[in-house]
């Protein structure tokens, strides 16, 4: 089940859709270095997230978003 | 509007007792079945016991680990019910089909991934689900040491619908006028003439792998897009159900064979509405693939000129959501989406009644909320286990359970009167 | 009788957000709203002697909060107490409700007036109460039932409906019933009386009520982030016993002088997913190795020193909101700009 539409039902203002519900800040499908850099990309996601501005609840889909910049 | 010319005819068989005799036949409302000859139809090497036994309405009984029900039906010698199991997988819903009404053929017993299912044949919560009200002749079985679940499954199965099916022929070859015929149409092209809404139904299959699938011509749904069948096929078993989840949000193939959405279109055609015809649609896991789903169905409605659909699901919260996708999606091509609910406001009915509702789309049927309490009393007899796993009680002692484990008492194919705050319609 | 009256920082004329971490403090005599109530108690013959305020955050997210303001009552010669309104705000609704019903639980009578979708209405038992409406619009309404209530409750009597006591919690309780038609037939008529211009439905849109957006940061360097699971990631072995499902608890746990969730040293407790993987590397529920690692490269200015974890599992939706709202009290009052959730 995927919980993205739940939370925007909600209410939650800033959304970041992750890979699955028993792992959301993880994919343990990738060897452990490429699993990091994927945590690194859902919390660098979240941080643009809180940098926005928004209005109703917002995806920030960790694919799209581009990192802010350093 | 000129009615669309007569495609089945349903011959209908009002059985009215049972019991077990030396042959399995048919007569004056008595089912008799040969206890021998059925139970060697349900023989597999996946099992090592078959038991059958007859519960009838009113008795002091209950079973439980309740898993499917048929209801029997025949296509006379020449064969063709329940295609992809019985009979080989080739396009059903013509001619005649001999009904069976007042008795199904029910499985019992433990498949692993099934939810603790029950059924009460007397007391207050009979009445709530379908095979309360019905002679249920219950398979129950031990499985073969070693035997994979998934072949005790299909061997359960097959050797259910050749119960049914053999019962119905029985019927059928005992040559008895039935006790009322209904002339059933499939639906014609879109009239384009009348003054009459088209409304058609969307009937979500669950489609989850092993235990949790509903089967086409003996093929499950996962994968494919929705599809539109002809609503008479239906009545022959096109669709059978391997689905044990969720006892009370669950569609028996006895409730598909039965469609209450497309009964009661079919009741209202031609003198409110003009009944537009059956899609089926899986519903995906992922959620890409439900939007996906949503929007195909959306266009295969307006495709076939439909003015509104009601959709119903199969499964908890998550089919809710492919409830609440079809009728948003809908909504975005101009047409109607009802969808029916069952809600799950906690015990106390106090919590919010849907956890993926509809976005935009906002007209829904309640079926009833899940988890308000009943209580059941002891009963005399109990089938399908010795225990109530759920509760780790004796299976015929009184006991306290959510409405969610008696099978198809919130039915989300729209069977039962159950619906919650009363049936009156809530003003926005 | 003598009775003290509770508010928050704001209605105490404090100041708004930015006063929110105000500790409890007392005055003699009526302040604010309070002038009013105290008018329509003289009329009952009683006396409002003091009004005891403190700030939201404080008094939502600090535990010995309500045993404070009730000593600060007690101290004022409270015999009877009243909370609010709260109207629709949840800090505020919560500290009103703990107020009211620690004092009642002392054996001073007391109510808390707030809005019914209010987080805190749950926690008000064993003291009463009264619905505000859910806006500052109703003010005058809300203080004269407050008033009418508390009457009752001086002579010793049960204040009820009339005195907008909110109903038990089944008021608005969804109940079954057997209807004259199947689901599927009321399904046809619903079609077709939306098809002719109808707008009823047998389900209203759940109401999870409206979530204002915090504003966004400047900068993320110059800002202290929380991370926060529902994951139920705990300490090995669950020393306070999180529940793995239906939660009625929230935990925090330190992370201070951690670079990593080590496996081992924590695990979820959720009932609702298969644990394995998160247990395997629990940064998985809790990203707290790369979040050292930007806090280490100034991505972050700092890491705020604990995690909080409940666990999402069956949570009801007045939990949750309830957890919500403690959070968000304490993380602010810890000076944190934003919280990353992980949802399971």
């Amino acid at each position: 089940m995927n919980l993205v539409p739940i939370a925007a039902r909600v209410g939650a203002p800033r959304i970041v859709p992750t890979r699955g519900i028993p792992f959301p800040a993880g994919d343990p499908s990738l060897d452990p270095e490429a699993e990091r850099a994927w945590r690194r990309r859902l919390l660098e996601t979240a941080l643009v997230a809180v940098s926005t501005e928004v209005h109703k609840p917002t995806i920030f889909d960790p694919m799209l978003v581009a990192p802010a910049p350093a | 509007m000129v009615p669309s010319p007569v495609a089945l005819r349903r011959l209908i068989h009002r059985v009215t007792a049972v019991g077990f005799g030396d042959a399995t036949g048919f007569e004056a409302g008595t089912l008799s079945a040969s206890r021998p000859e059925l139970e060697a139809l349900v023989a597999d090497p996946a099992l090592t016991s078959v038991r059958l036994s007859w519960v009838s309405p009113g008795d002091s009984a209950r079973i439980v680990k309740v898993l499917d029900a048929v209801e029997p039906r025949s296509k006379g010698p020449k064969g063709g019910a329940f295609p992809g199991f019985v009979s080989p997988a080739k396009v059903q819903g013509r001619g005649e089909t001999h009904v069976l009404r007042g008795a199904a053929v029910v499985a019992a017993g433990f498949l692993p991934r099934a939810q603790e299912a029950l059924v009460e044949m007397s007391g207050p919560a009979a009445e709530l689900s379908p095979l309360g009200l019905t002679h249920n002749l219950v398979v129950e079985f031990e499985p073969a040491e070693g035997a994979a679940w998934e072949n005790v499954d299909a061997a359960l199965r097959r050797g259910m619908l050749r119960v049914a099916a053999r019962l119905a022929d029985a019927t059928a070859a005992a040559g008895a006028p039935p006790d009322e015929v209904e002339e059933i149409a499939t639906p014609g092209p879109r009239s384009g003439q009348g003054p009459l809404p088209r409304v058609g139904a969307i009937t979500n299959l669950q489609t989850q792998g092993a235990f949790k699938d509903v089967f086409f011509y003996g093929h499950s749904l996962a994968g494919s897009p929705p599809v539109a069948i002809d609503a008479c096929e239906i009545d022959d078993g096109a669709i059978v159900s391997g689905q044990y989840g969720h006892p009370a949000l669950r569609n028996p193939t006895y409730v598909h064979q039965n469609n209450p959405v497309v009964a009661a279109l079919r009741a209202a055609d031609t003198a409110t509405l003009e009944f537009a015809g059956l899609i089926l649609s899986p519903e995906p896991v992922d959620q890409a693939a439900k939007e996906l789903t949503a929007a195909h169905t959306a266009r295969l409605c307006a495709a076939l000129g439909w003015d509104a659909a009601i959709i119903t699901k199969e499964g908890g919260g998550n089919a809710d959501s492919d409830n609440s996708l079809k009728m948003d999606a809908l909504e975005e091509v101009g047409i109607l989406g009802v969808g029916l609910f069952s809600e799950m406001s906690g015990p106390d009915g106090n919590a919010p009644p849907l956890v993926s509702p509809p976005s935009t789309a906002t007209a829904m049927v309640s079926t009833g909320n899940y988890d308000e309490r009943l209580q059941l009393p002891a009963v005399e007899k109990a089938y399908g286990a010795e225990r109530f796993a759920l509760l780790d009680v004796d299976a015929s002692a009184a006991m306290e359970v959510p409405t969610a484990v008696i099978v198809a008492a919130l039915s989300p194919l729209g069977w039962g009167k159950l619906t919650a705050s009363g049936a009156d319609m809530v003003s926005e | 009788m003598k009775v003290v009256h509770y508010i928050n920082q704001f209605f105490a004329g404090i100041g708004g957000e930015d006063k929110a971490s105000t500790l409890p403090a007392s005055r003699e005599g009526a302040v604010g709203p309070g002038r009013k109530l105290a008018a329509a108690l003289a009329a009952e013959g009683h006396e409002l002697v003091a009004t005891v305020y403190c700030g939201d955050d404080y008094a939502a997210s600090e535990r010995n909060a309500p045993a404070e303001i009730l000593a600060l009552a007690t101290e004022a010669g409270a015999e009877l107490l009243i909370a609010g309104p709260a109207f629709g705000s949840g800090r505020y609704g919560i500290a009103c409700a703990r107020v009211a019903a620690a004092a009642s639980a002392a054996g001073i009578p007391a109510l808390a007036a707030m809005d019914p979708s209010n987080p805190g209405v749950p926690e008000v038992a064993p003291a009463v109460a009264v619905n505000s409406g859910d806006a500052a619009r109703h003010m005058g309404d809300a203080l004269t039932k407050m008033a009418a209530a508390a009457a009752v409750l001086a002579k010793g009597g049960t204040p009820g409906e009339a005195e907008g006591v909110i109903g038990g919690a089944s008021a608005g309780a969804r109940r079954n019933s057997l209807a004259p038609l199947t689901a599927a037939q009321r399904a046809v008529l619903l079609a077709l009386s939306r098809l002719a211009g109808g707008k009823t439905t047998e389900i209203k849109l759940p109401d999870f009520g409206h979530v204002a957006p915090a504003a966004p940061i400047a900068d993320p360097r110059e800002a202290v982030v929380a991370i926060l699971t529902e994951g139920a990631l705990v300490p090995f072995g669950n020393p306070d016993r999180l529940e793995s499902a239906r939660a009625k608890h929230w935990f925090r746990y330190p992370l201070t002088g951690r670079d990593t969730m080590a496996a081992g040293e924590f695990q979820s407790v959720h009932g609702g997913f298969s644990t394995v993987v998160a247990n395997a590397d629990p940064n998985r529920l809790l990203p707290l190795d790369v979040a050292r690692e930007m806090e280490a490269s100034g991505e972050i200015k700092a890491l705020h020193p604990d995690y909080l974890v409940t666990a999402g599992n069956g949570t009801g939706v007045a939990d949750a909101t309830h957890f919500g709202v403690e959070w968000a009290a304490e993380l602010r009052r810890a000076g944190v700009q934003a919280a990353i959730l992980t949802a399971t």
